[in-house]
């Protein structure tokens, strides 16, 4: 396994119960293991269904700490019931009860708050949290009291790279926007994309406007393509991949220039080409004329100068088997 | 000490002055040559999205200006043949910035085939040869060195250009980027305005100096240019009968299929052993640093009275040190490994460089040599396109990166034995055909003695 495994031994107990009678895949990566959903036959609902259903998973994860801290990342796809366990081993020092309590995101869960004995040299504490929603997704973290901590990091699948400085394009151009998810990651259901209206977001309806957007889906890539673009187009835009328990977001600036700004160092450039060519080109025909000057009356003078200065030259470079005749 | 000036061109050559400017424009010329079509690479993946094509189809942009520029040698010779380097210069770098500017207002992937692949490598073509060729006038007892440091232009203009088109790319996209960098090609032109054609000051040490160190040039007077046909002014195919360019371009031809590729999967075959993106780029800059230093001292090296007289063995040296480099980069572990890779690669890498086209001057003189590197291009054009996808395809059919480092340093360790091989005999019977050219002239001498001799004894009876 990987090397920060080392650190921290995970035993990962999963107990998984169904209400449907299907198989599922599970994958254990690194850090994180991610829940997914089997192969459905039916086709799912658009958007996520607001009123409560019954959550059609249960999962359970556990941590054995073996220091001081440790954080578990787990990705969450669709609607499940989560059974989070922790256990911090006690030594001959331990108390035999002490004090922990959960927090969500910073906050203390003030309901959570009990006493743990210890048994069998640990302590042990199991509790379940029903994760619907973007709301339930988030930092839960475990204290035992003031010296151990373990945290959960709750999240739905993130976004692969993307490009954190503004794609720039031009006024009457198009642009296509691209963001995608790894690889490795499962499938959204679907992609929507948002564009930035002071503080809201907007959604882009691309069969609305069909000759200004365009959106192509293509499993775990989307892009965006926007026609006939004007500076009014310039912003922040947002691409989100829609999964069972939250949407993902990832956003990007676009910044759409006129032709004149590139012109100008282009301009510059053309300048210094021509001004440099015509200085050495000119200095050439100054100097060839000083020499046609003064040289047409000593012409046959010059080439003889320039030829013994040339074999004297040759002389202090050759070897000795060099023979003047 | 380097050898004497005399050569037979015909004239002294001036090795120094004017000619140091002529290396600097040599060198922006042949950098930009070498560095552009590479350095483009950095706008691929978005103008890939914005024509909606594959990589390869854009990849193709780089192979055609590159097969372009290799393609156009000939014509390029002829042009500098007829009018001298520096107008030749001047419009190709008129035309790389004319495909440039054109490109950015670019609407199909065709468009940009023929603007940057086409244009732009005709421009570089008209670019390099010239450059390669001036140096010659220039230059003879410092040529390796001229030379050297004239090839180091491709990793320092590669150097400077690949953060100078990311820079560019994220203020202004990649049509702005165009049309800049079109802009600053066009500065090819101030490079070939330098390019003065040199003086030729009449060289007026006799004729048996110039037999004593001219390397492995044929002794034989060269073959003068009214005799020709019209046809073999133009494309020389007299050359093809010449012993050393034969084996110059038969061992080119088989090192071009290894040379670029490990170059191109460097950056991958470390990806692919887990490395990062940023090491991985980094260790491209490691190559491309050692290959910045080691040209010029291999120039210096090159010119040194022990190495210049048998500067092919140096050469053939440096051809299977590749060879030897690349048989051993599977064999290093991990990432340390592979900086010592890169770093000894790019010994090899610039070692080559800077030699490749020094030993073709030295092998047909610097007369013929516009037209000699003009044939070695368009015939290297093959193996240079080929060698990366087929390195690609093993890769691909094997799945792992070391059966392709072996098959290339295969690519290069032949030609080097071969060189060295060849070039044995070939400056063996160059130094038998100078010694009966040397023996022919004394007898000539003697005989033109004897006859002075009894001009001056019967015009002395005469006299009397």
């Amino acid at each position: 396994m990987s090397i920060s495994c080392m650190h921290f031994s995970c035993q990962l107990l999963l107990l998984l119960s169904f209400h449907r009678h299907v198989n599922t895949n599970l994958s254990v990566s690194e850090n994180s293991t991610f829940i997914t959903e089997p192969p459905v036959e039916t086709p799912e609902p658009k958007t996520p269904p607001l009123a409560p259903l019954t959550p059609t998973q249960t999962a359970q994860r556990s941590v054995v700490l073996t220091g001081e801290n440790h954080t578990e990342k787990i990705e969450v796809v669709n609607p499940v019931i989560l059974n989070l366990e922790c256990v911090w081993p006690g030594n001959s020092k331990s108390l035999p009860n002490i004090t922990g309590y959960w927090t969500k995101d910073g906050q203390t869960i003030e309901t959570s708050y009990s006493n743990i004995p210890l048994e069998n040299d640990r302590y042990r504490l199991i509790k379940e949290f029903t994760i619907m929603n973007e709301e339930d997704l988030g930092i839960y973290s475990y204290l035992f009291g003031p010296k151990a901590k373990v945290e959960f990091i709750l999240a739905a699948p993130h976004l692969g790279e993307v490009r954190d400085k503004p794609i720039v394009s031009y006024v009457g151009d198009s642009v296509v926007m691209l963001c995608k998810m790894d690889e490795k990651k499962p499938q959204p259901i679907s992609w929507n994309w948002y564009i930035q209206n002071g503080t809201n977001k907007v959604q882009i309806e691309s069969d609305a406007n069909a000759h200004k957007y365009k959106i192509t889906n293509e499993g775990k890539k989307t892009k965006l393509l926007v026609y006939n673009l004007t500076e009014s187009d310039s912003g922040v835009y947002y691409c989100g991949a829609v999964y069972g328990v939250a949407t993902s977001m990832g956003h990007m600036q676009l910044r759409v220039i006129t032709y004149y700004e590139p012109l100008k160092p282009f301009i510059g450039i053309l300048a210094e080409v021509v001004v440099l060519v015509a200085v050495i080109l000119l200095y050439e025909k100054t100097g060839s004329r000083k020499h046609g000057q003064s040289g047409t009356e000593e012409n046959t003078d010059q080439t003889n100068n320039l030829s013994h200065r040339d074999n004297d030259v040759a002389e202090g470079h050759s070897s000795t088997r060099q023979r003047k005749v | 000490m380097p050898p004497p000036a005399t050569s037979n061109l015909g004239y002294t050559p001036p090795d120094g002055g004017w000619g140091w400017v002529i290396v600097f424009s040599a060198f922006i010329s042949i950098g930009f040559s070498y560095a552009f079509p590479k350095s483009l690479t950095v706008f691929f993946k978005e103008i890939q999205e914005y024509f909606s094509v594959s990589y390869s189809e854009i990849a193709w942009v780089s192979s055609v200006m590159l097969a372009t520029m290799y393609a156009a040698g000939p014509i390029s010779s002829v042009l500098v043949n007829r009018y001298g380097s520096r107008p030749v210069v001047m419009v190709g770098g008129l035309l790389v910035g004319l495909g440039m500017v054109s490109a950015s207002f670019g609407t199909t992937i065709v468009h940009l085939y023929l603007c940057v692949g086409v244009i732009g490598g005709f421009g570089l073509a008209f670019n390099l040869q010239p450059s390669l060729t001036i140096i010659g006038t220039y230059f003879h007892a410092k040529r390796p060195l001229a030379n050297g440091l004239a090839m180091t232009g491709s990793p320092v203009v590669l150097f400077t250009l690949a953060p100078l088109n990311q820079f560019l790319f994220d203020s202004f996209g990649w049509r702005g980027s165009f049309l800049i960098l079109g802009g600053i090609t066009l500065n090819c032109c101030v490079a070939g305005s330098l390019m003065r054609p040199v003086k030729k000051t009449v060289e007026s040490t006799p004729k048996e100096e110039a037999l004593e160190f001219n390397g492995p040039e044929e002794a034989a007077p060269e073959v003068s240019t009214e005799s020709q046909s019209c046809v073999q002014r133009f494309i020389d195919i007299s050359l093809f009968k010449h012993r050393g360019f034969l084996i110059y371009l038969v061992g080119n031809i088989i090192l071009f299929f290894g040379f670029f590729a490990p170059v191109v999967f460097l950056a991958p075959y470390a990806k692919h052993q887990g490395i990062d993106e940023y090491s991985a780029a980094f260790l491209l800059s490691i190559f491309a640093l050692s290959d910045m230093f080691v040209r010029p001292a291999t120039g210096f090296a090159g010119n040194t009275k022990w190495v210049r007289p048998k500067i092919q063995y140096f050469f053939a040296f440096a051809v299977s040190y590749n060879g030897v480099c690349h048989l051993l980069c599977p064999l290093l572990p991990g990432y340390a490994g592979l900086v010592v890779y890169a770093v000894f690669f790019g010994l090899a890498f610039g070692m080559l460089s800077a030699l490749l086209f020094e030993t073709l001057m030295d092998l047909v003189g610097a007369k013929r040599f516009s037209t000699a590197v003009g044939l070695c291009t368009i015939i290297e054009c093959g193996p240079v396109l080929l060698g990366p996808p087929i390195s690609g395809a093993l890769v691909d059919a094997f799945g792992d990166y070391k059966y392709m480092y072996y098959t290339c340093g295969v690519f290069m360790l032949v030609p080097g034995i071969f060189f060295f091989i060849m070039h044995y005999f070939n400056y063996k019977k160059l130094d038998e055909e100078k010694h009966k050219a040397a023996v022919e002239m004394r007898t000539a001498e003697d005989t033109v003695h004897l006859n002075i001799g009894q001009k001056d004894k019967s015009e002395d009876e005469v006299e009397k």
